[in-house]
């Protein structure tokens, strides 16, 4: 989700097998660079491997480049990565929120499964909660919330939307991202 | 004559006009519903309830007439729906919701006439349950929901699943985009995952308590729910219809919504 | 010598295995309509000032034959109104025939046949739901234009399953995908309805049945059209698509008249 000169990204904790919980402690999120996050939903093995072979061709971006990875290089590099496996992929949708450190403009993306880019101002969702998350976004999102509006936000559009799915929920962890300082947060959410 | 044996029961030598077959049942092709999308959503007050939907018909990707009403008066005079004080919407099936509304107000009309005086609310949402469990086996394809004023005078709203099965509610969002709106009015009108700042730490932290919303307010949530499910869902848009009932009446308030 | 007469004329039993009885089936599960078999395809309609107008071709095909081309698919009812069909041809004789059976009812009543086209919509749709709800669908999809109760131009549809739906242009099949948008072109959804002419509105109908033509491969040149209003019921059976321009077609691989 996109705010004033800064972006927020919001996961759930819960890792199952159809109806079965098998953790409520299984963060979605994963750091890339100082200011760009990438969070995964979908099969929990693909999650892990995706995550990461990312991991891999960033660090090898970092030895080559000497410098941290832009979050629209790493776009590209995920919507990449995605297809190589086009017709056997990945069963993740990732969402990439981050702040371009030579612009200083936030930037956020999503992606399907075989790395079709979804670029938006506003925000992204993905996961199994996402017909509640469109709903809950769409009515409380707007247009430059600073830093703690957009935490409220987030974590009020999150929350909500986790609550009308069976298969999310166990609490939350939100990722605020400003120019130079990231803060993260644990929501803990209904636990049933 | 060495064939005569053979020929002894009718079973062998088979009269083409009454020979009995037991030929497998065959399966019926023929779909008796379709979808015709859309969304509704009802919210109730302390002195009020407000019943919407959006006007939009759909098969498919095809968009059959943007002004096909989903919400209706019943147990009205004529059909203009004068002296109603119930209000029905129905979302899913748009030929059974025709039907369903039609038997309900007639139901409704009946009791007045016999008992001489109007239907409760509560009698009404009943009688609604079991003329949908009447047909378990062969549903109405629609998701109801019923609104009213109760016996005290609040607003009373009731939701339906396509079998009868129903409970009273302080709000529900139904149809196509029920899934995008109903988290919204959980967070908005019954304040789910919102608490009162600085009343305690952690555990301690008090939920903010819902409590029945102005009128005002309650429409432009209906408005902004809307809005939202336009823009993310292709079923829902062209009109929003609002039915508001209050003990002066019910009032219809229509607006236009996105045609894309 | 084979003594028995009905087996006389039949494959032997002794030498194909006993005789396979079940496509003279007399009892088992009571055939009904799973399928269209011969059809008509489009019919459209639009409403202009003071009164409606309504076409549909005369073709009537059989799969992709076009089987009967003298097939006339509007049907006048009293004074004013007019039914369209699309779809199963008996069974549009089957419906026209309950018309003609009321119709000459109502003429038969003292006060005269007062049934408007909207009546007659409201029965034609409780006649097409209620065969739906039987698993014995009457397999159309019709366009019923004339007046309604207040003397307003009244424009509505219903199909097979009881859908009903309402607008200012209206068209079935393969209409309802191409001849649409070139009526909300040139009579655009919120345009007063005195600012449509009759000659504008028929006008508009040739076009959309010229462009049928073109497109729909289940369609004919030769057609019906009507206009319904307070003057009276005037219908046109035997009109023929003008101008046919097929320069379309040259720049068209496999469609002109291109080799490779």
């Amino acid at each position: 989700m996109v705010g004033k000169d800064c972006v927020a990204i919001a996961c759930d904790l819960r890792l199952g097998m159809q109806a079965l919980t098998v953790s409520n402690n299984f963060p979605k999120i994963f750091n890339y660079a100082p200011s760009t996050y990438l969070g995964l939903t979908g099969l929990a093995t693909d999650v892990a491997t995706v995550s990461d072979l990312l991991r891999y061709k960033v660090n090898m971006y970092r030895l080559r480049e000497e410098r941290n990875i832009a979050p629209q290089t790493l776009a590209n590099l995920v919507s990449s990565t995605l297809y190589e496996k086009r017709f056997g992929p990945f069963f993740v949708s990732p969402v990439l929120g981050g702040i371009n450190q030579t612009t200083g403009k936030p930037f956020i993306c999503g992606f399907d499964s075989i790395g079709c880019i979804d670029f938006a101002k506003d925000f992204i969702v993905s996961g199994t909660a996402s017909e509640q998350l469109f709903g809950t976004c769409e009515g409380l999102w707007e247009p430059d919330l600073s830093p703690e509006d957009l935490f409220e936000t987030i974590s009020q559009a999150l929350l909500s939307a986790v609550d009308r799915d069976a298969l999310s929920g166990w609490g939350a962890q939100v990722y605020i991202i400003e120019k130079d300082k990231v803060t993260q947060r644990l929501l803990k959410g209904r636990q049933d | 004559m060495t064939s005569f044996g053979r020929y002894t029961s009718a079973e062998t030598v088979g009269y083409s006009f009454s020979q009995p077959t037991s030929a497998p049942n065959k399966e019926h092709s023929f779909y008796p519903y379709t979808d015709n999308g859309g969304s509704t959503l009802g919210i109730s007050g302390s002195d009020f309830a407000i019943l919407a939907g959006d006007t939009r018909s759909v098969a498919g990707y095809n968009i059959n007439s943007r002004y096909v009403p989903k919400v209706f008066k019943i147990g009205g005079d004529d059909e203009s729906g004068d002296g109603a004080h119930i209000l029905l919407s129905v979302v899913g099936f748009a030929a059974d919701g025709q039907a369903l509304k039609e038997r309900l107000d007639a139901v409704v009309k009946m009791y007045k006439y016999q008992h001489g005086k109007p239907m409760s609310v509560r009698a009404c949402a009943q009688r609604l349950s079991t003329i949908l469990y009447q047909k378990r086996f062969f549903p109405y394809y629609v998701h109801a929901i019923l609104a009213g004023l109760d016996e005290e005078g609040k607003g009373a709203l009731y939701s339906y699943d396509p079998v009868g099965s129903y409970e009273r509610e302080q709000c529900r969002a139904a149809g196509s985009a029920a899934s995008l709106i109903m988290p919204f009015l959980d967070n908005q009108v019954n304040f789910k995952n919102q608490y009162i700042p600085g009343s305690g730490e952690g555990h301690a932290l008090e939920p903010k308590k819902a409590e029945p919303l102005p009128r005002e307010t309650v429409e432009q949530l209906v408005r902004d729910a809307f809005t939202s499910a336009v823009e993310r869902h292709i079923e829902v848009g062209d009109g929003l219809q609002m039915m508001v009932i209050t003990k002066s009446g019910i009032e219809e308030i229509y607006s236009p919504l996105k045609k894309d | 010598m084979e003594h028995f007469p009905e087996a006389w004329g039949r494959p032997r039993n002794d030498i194909y295995g006993p005789y396979d009885h079940s496509y003279l089936q007399t009892t088992g599960p009571k055939a009904h309509t799973q399928s269209p078999a011969v059809t008509g395809t489009s019919v459209i309609g639009v409403k202009f000032n003071g009164g409606v107008a309504i076409a549909s071709d005369n073709l009537a095909s059989y799969g992709s034959l076009a089987r009967f081309t003298d097939v006339k698919r509007l049907r006048v009812f009293g004074d004013s109104a007019i039914v369209g069909f699309g779809g199963d041809v008996s069974d549009m004789q089957h419906i026209d025939r309950l018309l003609n059976s009321i119709d000459i009812r109502e003429n038969y009543s003292s006060d005269g046949n007062l049934l408007n086209a909207k009546n007659l919509h409201t029965y034609l749709s409780k006649v097409f739901y209620k065969r739906r709800s039987e698993f014995n669908p009457l397999w159309n999809h019709i366009l019923v234009a004339g007046f309604d109760g207040d003397g307003k131009p009244f424009l509505s549809s219903a199909d097979l399953l009881g859908t009903t739906f309402s607008a200012p242009h209206l068209a079935t099949g393969f209409g309802a995908h191409l001849a649409i948008p070139i009526l909300r072109r040139l009579f655009p959804e919120d345009t007063p309805l005195e600012n449509i002419s009759k000659e504008q509105a028929v006008e508009a109908l040739r076009e959309c049945i010229k462009v049928l033509w073109y497109r729909d491969a289940r369609s004919l040149d030769k057609f019906s059209i009507a206009t319904v209003t307070k003057d009276g019921i005037e219908v046109k059976e035997d009109e023929k698509v003008e101008a046919q321009s097929w320069a379309f077609a040259e720049t068209i691989r496999g469609y002109g008249a291109q080799v490779n």
